[in-house]
Formats: structure tokens, sequence, C-alpha cells
């Protein structure tokens, strides 16, 4: 049954993008391909941050510490240690899925807003460590020309990393929400008291679910460093996470694939518009304001419905 | 089966539950009636372990359950619904059903294996008990307010109790609907053996199928016995049913 | 470390604490009234601020500016906060914290782009005004600024104004009612969209005053919101949400620890202000005061 996970349809729609997106690079210039890779890993990070707050019900919105803890992990190790980059690309990640899990331990008896100021307040701490830690950080600097194996050191090569390293997480994401945790944890995100009441530990599948975000948001800190050779503080600022999680609301948090939609186009506006003008994050926040009044379940949310007819999910009441 | 002792619950200096007492037998069918306010719900989530009692004991076959987390009463085989419907809106009627069993069958932590393999027959045997099998694919938001009651009684079976706690199970429904799931609820009764806890403000329904009443007045109970002595006992009149009219039925 | 050193660092922070105050203070009346996480409260300081600067320049920069800037600028943002409540946040009220902390971030990002289309990109500098310069020395013969002196007056008649505007008058009363059942409020007759109009614009007043009291101490930017912002809610949040006097507790934390945290540890002295609203957060998870919610 592993496999019957998408019917027929779906995996051919599937293999089309992959076939896709395999062969942009022999087409597009390089400056396409760089944004392409910035999309891929956006929307990976998006998505890590959606697995708690679309599915999970939980206000996940410092999510920018464990990207940027990831992206940090990765570039230290290479930089600091003799530890080949492959190990780092690795270790990175498990840094970022460690501090969501201490982090999850300190925050999960909240709820609702007052976990999410929790979250700020700690992922604020640690931005300000990486911030000012000027001997072992950079401090405001970062730290610029990592070094990455030489197979992936060409765009091209950065581009089909990432790619395939996305690929492969959006794979492990999706089984994992189609599994029985996914399930449990779609509905602790509706009704967490009816979810206690027939026998689920809500605050420990809570915690799991932090803890693969932080993974996976570590996971796109790492293709980060590989596409871009650096990292800096301001990739663990909060501005980025509440970005992110416009990301999630602009594509559509309760769709698999909004998130990376989302990212596409913050990316694609942020891009395209700075080049008409200096003033993107008008054009964005304007965006943005419209699609809350108008389409509140997200362009792909609001695609869904148009296509299955489906009852509004944001309109059944919690 | 079930024994509540002197449970005490205060919100702010307000006595909610005051020195309740309880006693069910096996394959009893008890009822809790009593004024709004009275304490009934919370004394049911003082059960079901959503709320923690200040003082006071609940013992279930025996063991001390008083203040477990209700995932823990859970497992002992004590399932619940809730007068205020509280089901997964955004998932399927099958979903909703499914995860309370999986629950059940300790599959919440599997990561892997895709659900739509999982508990696929006892799910929908499941719904079919209880009428919801031709619905199954319908997001449960979207449901009429009596289906989403029964709903709520197919997640609480789906933990395969050996009690079960209803919290108003007809409140809201209409007169055809309430018939309905009162017929439900006998059935399931015979077919899954369950003791049954419920509270209802419909006396007909109350003196229909309760088999013992216990009577909560301000927090504290003051009569436990069948229908016949709690119908005829006067403090019960006085206190709630309000006249000796209801006593000559 | 000496004795002087550390009540220089004290002074420093009780003038930080003012404006942190002034600002949340604000940030949290909002929050506890009308429900609304406002992100872009951190704007309308910095629109505040930028505001001071035009007006202090407009008045030649001297007393006459900064007094007309201290006036003026909180009632220009004053009066764009009405505009946006009665344009788009009266219709949003019922919304999700998630959707309406999004949307403020919106805004936010739409009112930076809008002070860098009217002031551009370079920085500000306000004046502080002649009766304020100079120095007055303190215990020990610290020289302390007289300005700051000049805020430390302020923050108290502000808590008090507040306290009475919250506590005494008829709107107070009402908001307060509104805050814990807002149906009821409505039922009796109170039109209860205009209460919270008023609360919302009073809220916002605040940050406005916040920038222009700020303004001479600091060099005027673009980003100034971004830090401000966020010690905001986590003030507010230590405090317990929507209490007034928690907004001063946890402002008084947040300055003072940042003040004699840079004295302890000058290099992160940026972290202990974190660090005490995470411990505040673990040992008394709703805040220190009673929240309205």
């Amino acid at each position: 049954m592993a496999t019957g996970i998408l019917n027929i349809k779906g995996r051919i729609w599937w293999i089309v993008a992959l076939v896709v997106l395999c062969l942009v690079p022999f087409v597009l210039p390089r400056f396409y391909v760089y944004l392409l890779s910035i999309i891929l890993l956006f929307g990976l990070f998006a998505m890590s941050n959606n697995f708690p707050l679309g599915f999970g019900g939980i206000y996940q919105l410092h999510h920018a510490v464990f990207y940027g803890v990831g992206a940090y992990g990765t570039a230290l190790v290479i930089t600091k240690s003799g530890l080949s980059p492959w190990i780092a690309f690795i270790v990175g990640p498990l840094i970022a899925a460690f501090l969501g899990l201490v982090m999850g331990i300190i925050c999960i008896r909240l709820s609702k807003l007052y976990f999410g100021m929790l979250q700020i307040s700690l992922g604020s701490l640690v931005w300000a460590v990486v911030y000012r830690w000027y001997s072992f950080t950079g401090g405001d600097d970062g730290i610029h020309g990592i070094s990455v194996p030489d197979i992936i050191s060409s765009y091209k090569g950065a581009y089909y990393f990432t790619l395939i390293v996305t690929g492969i997480s959006l794979y492990v994401l999706y089984r994992l929400l189609k599994s029985p945790y996914g399930s449990v944890l779609q509905g602790i995100r509706d009704n967490p008291v009816r979810s206690s009441m027939i026998g689920v530990n809500v605050k420990k599948h809570q915690l799991l679910a932090l803890v693969i975000a932080g993974f996976f948001a570590g996971v796109a800190g790492t293709l980060f460093v590989v596409v871009d050779n650096t990292v800096f503080p301001d990739m663990m600022f909060w501005t980025l996470s509440l970005e992110a999680v416009i990301m999630c609301l602009l594509g559509g948090w309760l769709t698999f694939l909004g998130p990376m939609l989302g990212a596409a186009l913050i990316v694609i506006i942020r891009t395209f518009v700075s080049t008409y003008t200096l003033y993107w994050a008008l054009v964005l926040g304007i965006i943005f304001t419209l699609v809350i009044f108008f389409l509140p379940n997200g362009v792909l949310g609001w695609i869904e419905d148009a296509v299955k007819r489906k009852p509004n999910l944001a309109e059944a009441k919690e | 089966m079930l024994q509540v002792k002197s449970l005490t619950k205060s919100f702010d200096g307000f006595k909610a539950v005051n020195n309740a007492n309880l006693d069910v037998q096996n394959g009893e069918i008890v009822a809790v009636i009593g004024p709004n306010g009275a304490g009934k719900t919370t004394l049911f989530n003082l059960i079901s372990g959503i709320l923690k009692p200040d003082s006071g004991q609940v013992l279930f076959k025996g063991d001390d359950i008083t203040g477990l987390p209700p995932y823990e009463i859970c497992r002992k085989r004590i399932s619940r619904s809730f007068q205020v419907v509280n089901v997964f809106n955004r998932l399927s009627i099958f979903e909703n059903t499914q995860i309370s069993i999986l629950s059940r069958q300790k599959k919440t932590w599997n990561l892997f294996t895709p659900s739509s393999s999982l508990a696929v027959n006892e799910t929908n045997e499941l719904l079919k008990n209880v009428g919801l099998y031709e619905k199954r694919d319908h997001i449960s938001g979207a449901l009429s307010h009596g289906d989403r009651k029964v709903l709520e009684i197919a997640m609480a079976l789906g933990g395969n109790p050996e009690f079960l706690i209803l919290d108003e199970p007809t409140a809201g429904m209409s007169p055809e609907e309430t018939t309905r799931c009162i017929d439900l609820i006998k059935g399931l009764r015979e077919k899954y053996g369950l003791t049954i806890l419920f509270c209802e403000h419909d006396m007909e329904i109350v003196f229909g199928i309760a088999s013992r009443i216990m009577v909560m007045v301000r927090g504290g109970t003051i009569v436990q016995g069948t229908c016949e002595e709690v119908r005829c006992n006067e403090a019960v009149q006085d206190a709630y049913l309000g006249g000796s009219d209801v006593c000559l039925m | 470390m000496d004795v002087t050193g550390v009540l220089n660092q004290v002074f420093v922070g009780l003038s930080r604490t003012v404006i942190l105050f002034i600002v949340s203070s604000g940030l949290s009346l909002i929050l506890g009234v009308l429900r609304i996480p406002n992100v872009a409260h951190g704007s309308l300081y910095m629109i505040g601020a930028f505001m001071a600067f035009t007006l202090s320049k407009l008045f030649g920069g001297g007393d006459m500016g900064f007094w007309m800037a201290l006036i003026g600028a909180p009632l220009a943002v004053a009066l764009i906060s009405l505009v946006a409540e009665r344009g788009i946040f009266q219709y949003l009220y019922e919304r999700e914290h998630l959707m309406l902390i999004l949307l403020t971030f919106a805004f936010s990002l739409v009112f930076g782009d809008l002070v860098k289309i009217v002031w551009g990109g370079e920085y500000k500098s306000v004046p502080v005004p002649y009766m304020f310069q100079g120095f007055i020395p303190l215990i020990g013969g610290l020289p302390f600024p007289l300005y700051n002196l000049f805020l430390l007056v302020c923050g108290p008649i502000i808590a008090i104004l507040l306290w009475l505007l919250v506590n005494k008058t008829k709107i107070g009363k009402i908001a307060r009612a509104a805050a814990v059942d807002m149906e009821m409020v409505g039922a009796v007759g109170i039109n209860v969209s205009w209460v919270f109009a008023s609360v919302f614009v009073i809220g916002c007043l605040l940050a406005g005053l916040g920038g222009v009291l700020v303004a001479p101490t600091v060099s005027v930017t673009l980003g100034m919101d971004h830090t401000l912002i966020i010690e905001a809610f986590l003030i507010v949040i230590m405090g317990g949400l929507g209490n007034i006097w928690g907004a001063l507790l946890g402002a008084l934390i947040f300055g003072l620890s940042q003040s004699l945290g840079i004295l302890i540890w000058p290099q992160f002295g940026i972290i202990f202000p974190y660090l005490a609203v995470v411990i505040v957060l673990i040992f008394r998870p709703t805040g220190l005061l009673k929240a309205t919610w």
C-alpha cells in the first residue's frame, strides 16, 4: 500500500513537474536557475513552518530561528571543523531539530498567542547571541564564502542538489501527513480537547511536530548555504518568520503545497517588483491584505475549493 | 463500576461541584439530572479528566483515576461525548472516527504507514452501526447538528469503551432526531455491553431509558435512586421538578 | 563595577522604560479591549518619530518646534489610525488572531514603505530642545541628561492619565465592560463600534507619543519599528495582556535588564531582556499581573 498513497493521475502530474524542473537549467539563464533554487528552499522552509501551523494548529510564529540555526550549524561545521561538508549538511538540520525539541519543551505548556510569544522571545534570544558573538558566528556580518563540495558548487549543481533534497523532504512530509500520526495531528489542530478524550497525548504529539518542523527548516537553511554560500543573522530575525507564515497563508495553509506556492509568489513579487520600484513591500502588503479579505484559504485553497466544490472549510466553525 | 466520592471543584470561590457522590453499577444506565448550572457538565469533566478536582475521589473498577489526564482515562476504556459538539471540523466523518480507532490501537506514533490502509474495516463497521456510513466522506464541519452529535457518539465508541459518558446527547436535536438518537443509544448499549452515564434535560428521555437517576442541585448530589424513588422524593420536587404533577405522572 | 556606574545605568534603563511603557501600554490597551495583536503598532511609533522630525523642523527646530511636535505628531498618528480603523480594522474584530497578526504585519510593510516614500531612507535627527539640553549631577556627581529627566517625569504622568482614563471616565468603563462582554454592552444600547474606535485611536496615539519622545535621543530611521514592536509585544505578554500596570511592570523589567545587562556582560547585554521574558513566562505563563482575557 505504500505507493498507493498517490493515485495514478496525481503521480503523473508529479512526474511531469519533476521532469520540467530537471530540464530548467538547460533552458533558463543562470539568474533564473538561482531564483528557482531560492524558491524551492524557501518553499521547503514555509512548508516546514506549515507542518505545525496549518496541520497542527500550533502558533509557530518564529520558525526562522530553526532555519537560521540549521544554516549556521552547517556553516560552522564546514568552516570551523575539518569534517566533510556532507556531514555538515546532516549536522545542521539535526541541530535545528534539537533546538526545536528544547524550545518545544519550554513553550508547549502554553497555547496559541502565548506559545507564539514565548517562542519569539526564545528565538530573539538565539538571534541576539548569534548577532553579538563575533568570534564564533561572525556577529552581524555573518559568514561568507562558505565552501561546499565541488559537485554542487556550480549554480547548476546547487540547483540539482536543492531540487533533490527538497523533493525528498516534500515526500517525507507528505507521507508524515498521510500517516496515522498526521491524521492525529490534524485532529489536534481541529480540537485538542476531543483529541485528548480519545486517548491522544496532545502535548507529546505537538512536540514531535515541532521537532520535525525544526529539522526541515534546518534542511532549508542548509540548502541556502549551498546555494548562496553565506549565512547572516537576519536569517533568524522575526520578520522572516512572519514572512514564512504569510507564505503559508498566501498559498493556502490547509493545503499541502500551498506554502510552496506562497513562497514562489513572494520571491517572484520581491524580485520583479523591486526591479521597477523600491517599494516592493508596499505591493506585497497590499496584495496580502486583499488575499486575507477575499481568499481566506489562500490561493491554492481557493483553487481547490473551486475545483472540488468542497464546502468552504474556513466557514466550518471551530 | 464507577464510584465518585465527595468530589469538589470550585472556580474563583464558586463551588461548581460540591461534595458530589455517585455510584454506577456494571451494565446500568444512570442519568444525572438537575437545573441549569447545577454542575452536571463540571462533574463529567472531572470524571473524564478534563478538570482536576480540588478534593474527593473517582474510582473506576476499584482503581483510583482521580486527576489523571484525559488520555490516560480514555485508555482505561472510559469514553465521553460533549454537550457542545466537539469533533474535528476540517476532517471527514470517516477520518474523525478512524482517528479515534487508531488512537485506541496505539497507532498514533506510526509515522509512515498511510492512514488510508489502517483500521478501514473497523471504521466502516462502526459507521454502519451508528448509521453514518453513507455520509462517510462528508466534512464534519458542514454536517447537520444531529449528525454531528451522532458522530460524537461514534468517536466515543471508537475507543472501545466499557463506560460511556454522554453529556446531553440529544441537545438541540429535532424530535425525530431525538427519537432516532435514543433508539441508537439503546441499540449500541445492547451491542457493545456498555455502562452509560448521561445527563439530559428532557425528562421523558430520562425516565424512559435510565435505570437509576442522580439529582444534582447547586453542585451537590441530593438523591440517588430508581426512577420511582426520585419521582416521588420531596426534596427533588422542591428543588427541581417544581411541583407534584411530575410525581403523579 | 562601581555604584555610580550602576546608578547611571539604572537611570538610563528607567528612561528607556518610559518609552517602552508608553508604546506597550497602547498596544496592551488595543489587545485587551479589541483583541487585535497590532504588529503595525511599531510602524505608528516610527511614523510618530518621523512626524516629530518634520514638525520640529517646520517650527524652527527649537523649543517651539519640540512642543509642537509633541502635540502634533501623536495627533497625526491618531488621525492615520482612525482612518485605518474605520476603513479596515472594524470589519476584522471577529477574525482569528493569526490572521490579524499577519494582516497588521502586512500593514507594517505598507507603512514602512510609505515612510520611505515620504521621508526617504536617510537617518534623521531631531534636536533636543534648548530647555532640556545639558546635564544635571546625580548622586555621586554623575551627569545625567536633562532630557532623560524630562522623560522620567513624563512616564508617571502618562501612567496616571491612563489610569484615570480607564477607571474614571465613561469611555474607559464602557471599554472595560466591552472587553469582558461585548454583546452585553451592545445590548444596553451603547455604540460599541465607536467605543472600539476610540480605544484603538488612543492606543495608537500612545505609539505616536512614544515615537516623538524617543526621537531626540536616537537617530530616527527606517527599521526602528522592527525591534520596538517585538519588545512591546513581549512586555505586554510578560505583564499580562490588557493590563496597564502590567505594561509598566514589564517595561520596567525590560528596560532595566537591558541597561544593567550591558554592565554585567557588555557583549551579550542585549540577551538579558529576552532572558527575563523567558523566565517570567516559564513561571507565570499568563503574565505577571491579571490579564483581561
